[in-house]
């Protein structure tokens, strides 16, 4: 009188297997999308694709339809599109900061809803990050003046600052075509060039630190019995939101710090240890740009 | 213990006992479920914390007393197994207490124990605290200053010379004791402060206190320091009526909790670098959402629908390296959107008053959902605020706008709506914006009425979005900030828009 039992163990292997299989090919299937739309952007973004498409579409026109021909309407749309794509990602990819256009959903939203999208394209370590982003509208009525509506920039970059230079819109600030003498003028060519100045310095400034760490192999584990150099730097890591100060740590207890500047050169540089402090490593550090930080270092220990 | 209680500045030291018999380490303990509080005591056992929260080991020449209820265990290491024993058998949790108060601890708790037995209970239960975000913000009398570039946007945040400081804000008469500690998921560092009245920071301070409630909530508060952020989040009072105290004693708290307050931002100042702390209006009892919002990342100022464009999206489809077309994710799922999109809207037209319940319908409202609130203000994603304040100041619509609402508002069978259908009149905003430039101050036109409104619950967006998706709320005409978007929990709303921002976020 207890068959649920008795079946469930005979059959779970066999769900099981079943399940994994329904898994596999699950993976399969979403593999095999991914592949084709790859191939399909390539051969829709191919040259010879595009003229083929245009005789076939000119050939088209001079005999009468018939329901045998292939309609080449959506497929020259789609390649168009694809060539849209690929054209804005050139921009992208060359000028690093690039605008477009957004619709605000919100039914109140001043200016009709219009937004200036601004995209600010970052590489680090060989890789292309989440772009930034920042919306601007025109919120004044008779008025031209920009404001920064939305953005994703985090609060380590100092964006408000910028704003305040680059694109005021208090008392005495005028658009960016006005005439008006003695204004304080928006520019906003030069503050998405100086925002994104800031988004790369920052980023090369942990991409920086972290080929440091990289470098002083402060990241791997420490379980290796004897084997290489023995550690002398205990730890780099980034005293503060802007990573523009470095906490440098010695296996021997000193304490470094070092303020960075915008171009990425090492400003100042204090050492202390239990003796007091050490002037040669501080030279040696605050002597060149931030990346050679740990090759000066080295000279200095080996 | 020192037998000198001379008056200090200085703070309690961590290691202070209190009585263990004292009523306040009894609620405290109690408060805990039993597995966190075994854990608990079991990290009291740990090594590192032997200067802060010992525990009454058998010393060599003691004798064993056999009146001992709970005879003292030898060492540490066998002291930690009979908590683990604890562990893994079924008890009751008043076992445990009394074993910690008449056996193991029979001297007395710790500050520095208490305050992790507040922080435990803090992490069992996020939502027993309501945070308040306050942006910390430099004070300057030239904003224009040529060397301002060189100050970080955010100030720097040590630790230990914040408390320092911290200290040195606080009166002479009042001791407080400080705990920081590591938020486990979130980039949060916590800070408890816990604030005796007394000039002496030893054990008479406590004994002294000891006839007025003194452990009373109101006395500890917490203040959160996200990592990266300009913000703090301060706890507000609990609830007043949860201490005995009289009406003279809540005031003294309150004005003492001002005090730390006032504190802070000059714990963070130096010279010629102040700070003050500035309202964000924004307070939840969440902390996740309050570090979306008002956190050190991206996600600040693109809430509700703008979040699509913040958010970490793992398969590299916003990378110019990408050579496929970027296909919206509602189209990828609903097929082809735009063409049932347009038959759903005729079909709508065609029957008003029929309750649609057909898919295409069902689909378009998911997709004027998705279309406001991007991927955000989704029930289980945990970052929900429980409360949403909303004060209107529009113009009551005029008769010459509603013709062209006409055949929506037959739809509106829900009295929810109705509330709804008094904000944002397009038509008036725009005439209201040519004609007064300054929209800021208050014209004396039209009627404005006094309409207040509270969104209460778990997930206030989430629910705006499932009344949205169930086509209660009309997903297009819905004002922006019910969305979520402004991030703000209380706001004053003007031609439907969070007044003072004008929609923006800077």
């Amino acid at each position: 009188m207890i068959p649920p039992t008795d079946d469930s163990i005979p059959e779970d292997p066999i769900g099981a297997q079943l399940d994994n299989e329904i898994s596999a090919l699950h993976e399969q299937i979403s593999a095999l999308k991914a592949q084709r739309s790859i191939q399909a952007s390539t051969i829709l973004s191919s040259q010879s694709t595009r003229l083929t498409l245009n005789r076939l579409r000119a050939s088209q026109k001079q005999v009468k339809p018939s329901p045998t021909t292939t309609d080449t309407t959506p497929l020259l749309s789609a390649s168009t599109a694809q060539l849209s794509h690929s054209r804005e990602n050139l921009y992208r990819l060359c000028a690093g900061i690039t605008t477009f256009r957004i619709q605000d959903p919100d039914p109140n939203a001043v200016d009709d809803g219009k937004v200036l999208g601004l995209r600010i394209d970052v590489a680090s370590s060989g890789k292309f990050l989440r772009p930034y982003y920042i919306m601007l509208n025109k919120p004044f009525p008779n008025s031209e003046l920009l404001r920064v509506h939305r953005h994703t920039i985090p609060p380590c970059i100092p964006l408000s600052l910028l704003v305040d230079r680059y694109l005021p819109h208090g008392k005495g600030s005028a658009s960016m075509g006005s005439k008006e003498p003695g204004a304080r003028k928006q520019d906003l060519r030069r503050f998405a060039r100086a925002l994104r100045k800031e988004v790369v310095g920052h980023h090369n400034r942990v991409g920086v630190i972290k080929s440091l760490r990289k470098e002083f192999k402060l990241d791997e584990k420490v379980s290796r019995k004897g084997k290489g150099r023995e550690r002398v730097i205990a730890d780099i890591s980034a005293a503060d939101a802007e990573a523009k100060q470095v906490r440098i740590e010695w296996v021997d207890g000193r304490i470094g710090r070092c303020v960075v500047g915008d171009e990425g050169e090492v400003r100042k540089c204090v050492v202390i240890g239990e003796e007091g402090r050490d002037f040669e490593t501080e030279r040696r550090v605050a002597r060149g740009g931030m990346e050679g930080i740990g090759e000066r270092l080295r000279e200095g220990i080996y | 213990m020192s037998l000198l209680s001379v008056p200090t500045t200085s703070a309690l030291p961590s290691s202070q006992l209190v009585p263990a018999n004292h009523p306040a380490v009894t609620r405290i303990l109690y408060r805990l479920t039993r597995p966190s509080l075994l854990s608990l005591v079991l990290d009291w056992l740990d090594e590192r914390n032997q200067e802060t929260s010992a525990p009454y080991l058998l010393s060599p020449d003691d004798e064993d007393d056999e009146q001992d209820f709970y005879p003292p265990a030898s060492s540490l290491p066998a002291l930690r197994e009979i908590y683990t024993d604890l562990q893994a058998r079924k008890g009751s949790k008043r076992d445990v207490v009394d074993r910690i108060l008449e056996g193991d601890w029979r001297d007395g708790i710790s500050l520095y124990q208490l305050a992790m037995a507040d922080m435990q209970y803090l992490y069992d239960h996020p939502a027993s605290q309501k945070w308040t975000a306050l942006k910390i913000v430099r004070l300057s009398t030239d904003s224009s200053a040529p060397d301002e570039k060189e100050h970080p946007s955010i100030p720097r945040f040590h630790p230990a010379t914040f408390l320092r400081n911290l200290q040195r804000e606080a009166l002479p008469d009042v001791k407080a004791h400080y705990n920081l500690d590591r938020h486990p998921t979130l980039p949060l560092l916590i800070l408890r402060i816990f604030i005796l009245e007394s000039p002496y920071n030893t054990g008479l301070a406590l004994h002294s206190a000891k006839e007025r409630a003194t452990f009373d909530a109101s006395k500890t508060f917490y203040v959160a320091f996200p990592d990266f952020s300009p913000y703090i989040y301060i706890s507000l009072a609990a609830t007043p009526s949860s201490a005995p105290g009289s009406v003279s004693t809540s005031a003294d708290n309150k004005s003492l909790r001002k005090l730390m307050l006032e504190g802070i931002p000059k714990a963070f100042s130096k010279p010629r670098d102040r700070f003050k702390l500035e309202g964000t209006s924004l307070s939840a009892k969440n902390l996740d959402a309050l570090v979306e919002r008002r956190g050190g990342g991206k996600t600040n100022a693109a809430g509700g629908g703008w979040g699509v464009y913040a958010e970490d999206k793992k398969k590299e489809s916003d990378n110019p390296l990408n050579v496929q077309l970027p296909t919206p994710e509602s189209s990828v799922q609903e097929g082809e959107g735009d063409q049932e999109a347009i038959e759903a809207t005729e079909k709508k037209r065609s029957m008003k008053r029929k309750r649609a319940e057909d898919v295409s319908v069902m689909k378009r409202r998911k997709l004027v959902a998705k279309g406001r609130f991007g991927n955000s203000a989704k029930p289980d994603d945990g970052k929900g605020i429980e409360r949403l304040d909303v004060r209107l100041e529009d113009h009551f619509p005029t008769i010459s706008t509603s013709p062209e609402e006409g055949p929506e508002s037959v739809d509106a069978e829900e009295p929810i709506k109705k509330d709804k259908k008094q904000k944002g009149r397009r038509s008036t905003i725009t005439l209201e914006l040519d004609r007064t430039e300054d929209d800021d101050e208050l014209s004396g036109d039209g009627w404005r009425p006094d309409v207040r409104l509270t969104f209460h619950g778990q997930h206030v967006f989430a629910g705006v979005r499932e009344l949205v998706e169930a086509g209660i709320v009309d997903g297009e005409k819905m004002p922006g900030w019910m969305t979520g978007e402004e991030g703000v929990s209380v706001g004053v709303v003007k031609d439907g828009r969070i007044r003072g921002n004008k929609g923006s976020v800077l």
